[in-house]
């Protein structure tokens, strides 16, 4: 799919805008690193980086070793956010994780179509490739450590608000609520401190979005239930995951089933249908019923999952990062990769547009950071929309994508886009057999449609 | 293009039966057009297919508002330690000719050739159970069937004939009526007509029109269509739009 896009040229509306802007502002920022003022007194760049989840622990760390001065400021540093809790192999290199850091290496999945097709995807997977599943709380916990023997200052407290600047360089004042549990204070209490940009990377509900009238986003429902299962059961589950579609688990999205530490996650979403999410819920427990049968609920979780990006993700020298900006791909909803490399990429335009942290930053170097990451992932979000809105607009195209991904080609162009973020272009003529292969299997399974109609059970 | 626009048909009146009750309890009522924000008709199919498999879960709605206000937590469950409880079950799918997860192609045979038909009818109807009653999977049962094992002229012979000979029947009329039309008007006989390039233009907007627009809503689809591939594109470049003119180096 993805190799098949890159060969057929996107249309030249939805490349220009951020390419164009992304020479645009790197000829500013070259213009602004050299004449925006250098800080008085010889004093560092002070950031604040709102949320200590991936993006915010990768944003910090960056910045500290950039020489910039950071507070990460995270309101729970136990927090077990509720997530699918997938990463590519990219990110355990990109980001140096510990293996340790990976509770199971998923090396199996099965797509399971709406009238029960299922097929297995996985067989052109190397023996060192996986998709790792982790712990929120446990790679949240690494990122900050990282980030805070790196220099940042790693505050526990709930941002509450900012206040902009009274004139051109002047500081951005950001108030927050200081949780120490050492002085016994419940409530915690109110500190404020003066910052020169602040990095919103505090997650879908971002207060930093509201605070910067970033506009909202639709966004999907997750819901998941964990449950225990028998360790018999649970041998099914060693290095597989189960993605099951249907109009019954959802209309827009997929069910599944994904192995944790010890128990496995099972959960569906949806954007349209919000209110009917337990009925879907009953349906992807359903499904899996025999594999689950037998095991305990321990634990019922819910999170929302953006769709898009905010429309303002930059004001004045306060960014978004992660979630707070949206960035979580259609199709699969992936989102844990782009929020630590967006905050990476993030923090590393502010060191540069503060040549390490001596200078005044603009917002002209925070543009930049868009510019890179519109320009760096803007085919892979558009492949994956575009996957969606086929693949995904009925029971007739789900069972259309479960034939597709039977095929090698298509597993192994889905898993090279999916584990390094690359679009590999693949050899022209497998890419038309895969369109003819795609066509028809969309065109028969769209007859059998019609067909279905006219059946009266 | 000849399927893929007629999936936005509307569906036919013939599924109003059971789902009658439920359509109090749809979020959209009769929005046909099965694009993925206006879903109703399916909602209240996978409503219909959960009604006898539903178990007592009473949906505790105080959980609604929880998950959006915050960045995901833990939804109070109703008995955390709930077991994972059996649903009821209707009957499984069953036909002798379904076995093994696939259909057994010696069974369909009709005078020593396989009736690809009859394997076309069978699938929509395993289809359309498994639809409407979805079933447990079943690792030791797993479904292998692959609808590309039917041959492409068995497809074209079925679906795609008679709605060719429709569209073609339909692009002659329109071509005779207009060709007498204009030659009623200006005199110019089809020889001479067909040597214009204005006619030619007609011809090929008559020729489009009957391919794209074959129902009413057609036309409402083609234009969402064209509205849908463009709106993921606009969502990401709206921090774009509001771009000030590039702030003068200062100082």
């Amino acid at each position: 799919m993805t190799s098949l896009s890159s060969a057929v040229a996107l249309p030249s509306s939805c490349r220009a805008r951020p390419v164009g802007c992304s020479r645009r502002a790197r000829l500013l920022v070259a213009r602004a690193a050299a004449s925006s003022p250098k800080l008085p007194d010889g004093r560092r760049l002070r950031v604040a980086v709102v949320g200590g989840g991936p993006a915010g622990g990768a944003a910090a760390e960056a910045l500290a070793k950039g020489g910039v001065e950071t507070v990460l400021i995270e309101r729970k540093m136990d927090n077990c956010k509720p997530c699918g809790g997938a990463i590519p192999l990219c990110m355990v290199s990109e980001f140096d994780l510990p293996l340790d850091l990976v509770d199971r290496k998923v090396r199996k999945m099965k797509m399971i179509s709406p009238s029960n097709v299922a097929v297995d995807i996985g067989r052109t997977l190397a023996p060192h490739e996986y998709i790792g599943m982790v712990r929120r709380e446990v790679l949240d916990d690494y990122l900050r450590t990282r980030a805070k023997s790196a220099g940042a200052e790693v505050v526990n407290g709930l941002f509450l608000r900012y206040e902009a600047p009274k004139e051109k360089n002047g500081p951005y004042v950001v108030h927050y609520n200081h949780y120490d549990s050492s002085n016994g204070k419940v409530g915690g209490e109110k500190r404020s401190f003066e910052v020169d940009a602040i990095v919103g990377a505090d997650g879908a509900n971002s207060r930093v979005a509201k605070e910067m009238g970033a506009g909202d986003y639709e966004y999907a429902i997750a819901f998941q239930e964990r449950v225990k299962i028998p360790d018999e059961k649970m041998l099914y589950y060693e290095e597989r995951a189960e993605m099951y579609v249907g109009d019954d688990v959802s209309p827009d999205f997929y069910g599944w089933v994904f192995p944790k530490c010890d128990h496995v996650a099972v959960g569906t979403g949806t954007v349209t249908h919000k209110a009917d999410i337990k009925k879907f819920q009953a349906a992807t427990r359903l499904r899996a019923k025999d594999k689950i049968e037998g095991g305990k609920i321990i634990r019922v979780e819910a999170h929302p999952i953006p769709e898009h990006p905010r429309p303002k993700r930059v004001s004045g020298r306060v960014t978004l990062v992660g979630d707070a900006a949206g960035y979580v791909t259609k199709c699969s909803g992936e989102g844990i990769y782009f929020a630590a490399k967006s905050g990476r990429m993030c923090a590393e335009a502010i060191v540069a547009g503060s040549a390490s942290g001596t200078r005044m930053v603009e917002e002209s170097d925070l543009r930049k950071y868009l510019a890179e990451f519109d320009r760096l992932y803007w085919p892979t979000y558009k492949v994956l929309d575009v996957l969606q809105k086929v693949f995904y607009r009925s029971n007739a195209a789900r069972e259309a994508f479960v034939e597709m991904c039977a095929d090698d080609y298509v597993q192994k162009m889905t898993f090279d886009s999916y584990l390094y973020k690359r679009v590999v272009p693949g050899n022209p003529l497998d890419d038309i057999k895969l369109a003819v292969n795609t066509i028809g299997s969309l065109v028969r399974a769209t007859a059998l449609r019609r067909e279905m109609e006219k059946v009266t059970l | 293009m000849a399927m893929a626009t007629s999936t936005f048909s509307p569906r036919p009146a013939s599924r109003a039966g059971p789902l009658k009750p439920l359509q109090a309890g749809a979020s959209k009522p009769h929005l046909h057009i099965s694009f993925p924000r206006l879903r109703a008709g399916r909602l209240a199919r996978a409503a219909a297919g959960e009604a006898p498999v539903e178990v007592v879960e009473a949906p505790p709605k105080e959980a609604e508002p929880s998950p959006a206000a915050s960045n995901g937590a833990a939804v109070k469950a109703e008995t955390p330690a709930k077991a994972v409880e059996a649903a009821p079950r209707l009957t499984k799918f069953r036909d002798e000719r379904w076995v093994n997860g696939t259909w057994d192609l010696r069974q369909f045979e009709k005078g020593g050739v396989v009736d690809w038909d009859a394997v076309i009818d069978a699938e929509a109807r395993r289809r359309k159970w498994l639809e409407d009653y979805p079933e447990a999977t079943n690792t030791d049962e797993a479904v292998v069937f692959d609808t590309s094992v039917i041959p492409w002229w068995a497809w074209m012979k079925r679906f795609h004939l008679p709605e060719a000979e429709k569209l073609n029947g339909r692009a002659a009329m329109v071509g005779f009526f207009m060709a007498y039309f204009v030659d009623s008007l200006t005199g110019v006989g089809l020889v001479d007509q067909m040597g214009n390039f204005f006619c030619k233009t007609l011809l090929f907007v008559a020729v489009a029109g009957v391919l794209l627009i074959r129902k009413n809503e057609d036309l409402d689809s083609l234009k969402k269509i064209i509205d849908e591939t463009t709106f993921y594109d606009k969502q990401w470049q709206a921090t774009w739009q509001d771009d000030s003119p590039p702030a003068a180096p200062k100082k």
